[in-house]
């Protein structure tokens, strides 16, 4: 079953500039009041890489890891479903779901991923 | 606020050491820095350690009061400085606003870390524990992941190549043949690492489109400096150098709040600070120094970062043509990381 994107961007109730993660005071205005947002639509892979000497807990050989900007605006890091950075180009559309990320304690964490839109 | 100066250096050969605990090194480099300030049996006020891995790889806490006995300096104030990748240059700045503000008169300032007592992945792990603990962690990123994601904005937007990377890489690697103290020895050339079919095996991918060689090792290693008033250097009858000038600032937590990430803006307002407190121009930079885990951008991920700009004074009657190093200490000024 597909899962819902479990983050919460925040928008600042007072300036309107979007923060995620959450911070106690606008990066902005140092406002307090936020409206919760959930990111939206697909999103545009700004930056990437694949990571070949990878933390402790990861049994991969490489991982590929980016960052994208959804609909909303909402930017946010995420793991990239892909074979190859070959595949990949800054500035292409991506899907987002949310899926297991990393296995920790024998639990499953959950998080986000991209995988490149034809 | 009065002037600092630096009267004595010490530092170990960085490596893999595996004689030595943390304690050791940093031991070895305080007592060498201690001698060079000819400082003989004299204590001093105070002791800053850096350190960022002695609570996580060596489960060890409470560094600095712990080298305080270890020194037979008791009873020195003592305090470890855990700031990260920055956490040497900001030991260094407790340490001179200590004696700047009349507090202090003598301060001992040493970093270490002992990176190799893990696996790579545990050490890997250990320097990614500073990302964002539920926006970048969980992902698997790395520090080089992170320095990867900049590279590859930087060849977006500015056209940074692989073969620019190479020419740093090549240059690095050459002024490491030239230091005693480095942990790579090791001439390369271009072929080996670049051209030459295996070039793939000898400086495989890292973190795309960073490779082996331009990311630096994960060390050993430990430095210290004696930090004192000016006119306490004075009396010792020997030459030191003067702090001019410091900058620190700090940029957003996660990469994918900045605004540019490739525009490095805590590094410029720290730099910016740093020239204003020295009275000098970018122009009358002699020598500068970038201390990073990689070098194609120099703020490749920690928010924080120090600056210090330092000028040299002799003893001699002539005012002296100061040398003025610049040194974006960002980097743990001790050892590398992963």
């Amino acid at each position: 079953m597909k899962k819902e994107i479990a983050i919460t961007a925040y928008k600042c109730r007072k300036c309107g500039k979007l923060h995620y993660p959450f911070h106690d005071r606008c990066l902005e205005c140092k406002g307090r009041e936020f409206e919760k947002i959930k990111p939206q639509g697909n999103a545009k892979l700004l930056t990437y890489t694949a990571i070949f000497n990878l933390p402790w807990g990861f049994d991969q050989r490489f991982l590929i890891i980016g960052v994208a900007e959804f609909e909303n605006k909402v930017k946010a890091m995420g793991q990239i479903k892909a074979d190859s950075v070959d595949q990949l180009k800054v500035g292409m559309k991506v899907k987002p779901s949310w899926e297991p990320v990393r296995v920790q304690y024998g639990e499953d964490v959950y998080g986000l991923k991209f995988e490149p839109m034809k | 606020m009065r002037d600092v100066a630096i009267i004595g250096v010490g530092m170990i050969p960085f490596g893999r050491r595996d004689e030595d605990t943390l304690m050791d090194m940093l031991a070895y480099a305080s007592l060498k820095a201690l001698d060079d300030a000819r400082l003989g049996e004299k204590s001093v006020d105070a002791v800053y350690v850096a350190n960022m891995g002695g609570g996580i790889l060596q489960r060890q806490t409470a560094i600095a009061s712990s080298l305080v006995d270890r020194l037979s300096l008791l009873p020195a104030a003592a305090e470890t400085i855990e700031n990260g990748p920055a956490s040497g240059a900001s030991a260094i700045k407790n340490g001179m606003l200590g004696i700047a503000a009349g507090f202090y008169e003598t301060v001992l300032v040493v970093g270490g870390e002992k990176m190799r007592e893990v696996t790579g992945w545990r050490a890997t792990d250990f320097v990614a524990s500073m990302t964002h603990p539920q926006a970048e962690y969980p992902y698997g990123i790395t520090l080089p992941g992170m320095a990867g994601m900049f590279t590859r904005l930087g060849m977006e937007k500015h056209g940074v190549t692989r073969e620019h990377l190479l020419a740093v890489s090549l240059k690095n690697q050459e002024m490491g043949t030239l230091n005693p103290y480095a942990h790579v020895e090791m001439a390369l050339d271009r072929d080996g690492i670049f051209d030459s079919p295996h070039a793939v095996v000898n400086n495989p991918t890292s973190a795309d489109p960073l490779h082996l060689y331009d990311l630096c090792p994960v060390s050993d290693g430990a430095a210290a400096i004696v930090l004192s008033s000016v006119d306490f250097a004075k009396k010792l009858g020997k030459p030191y150098a003067v702090i001019a000038g410091f900058g620190q600032a700090t940029d957003t937590h996660t990469l994918a709040e900045r605004e540019d990430p490739t525009d490095l803006k805590a590094v410029t307002l720290a730099a910016q600070q740093a020239f204003a407190m020295a009275k000098i121009k970018p122009a009358d930079i002699d020598v500068g120094m970038w201390p990073n885990y990689t070098m194609p951008l120099p703020s490749s991920k920690s928010p924080r970062v120090n600056m210090s700009v330092f000028s040299r004074r002799g003893r001699a009657a002539k005012p002296p043509q100061p040398v003025r190093l610049v040194s974006v200490v960002r980097s743990r000024s001790t050892s590398p990381a992963a």
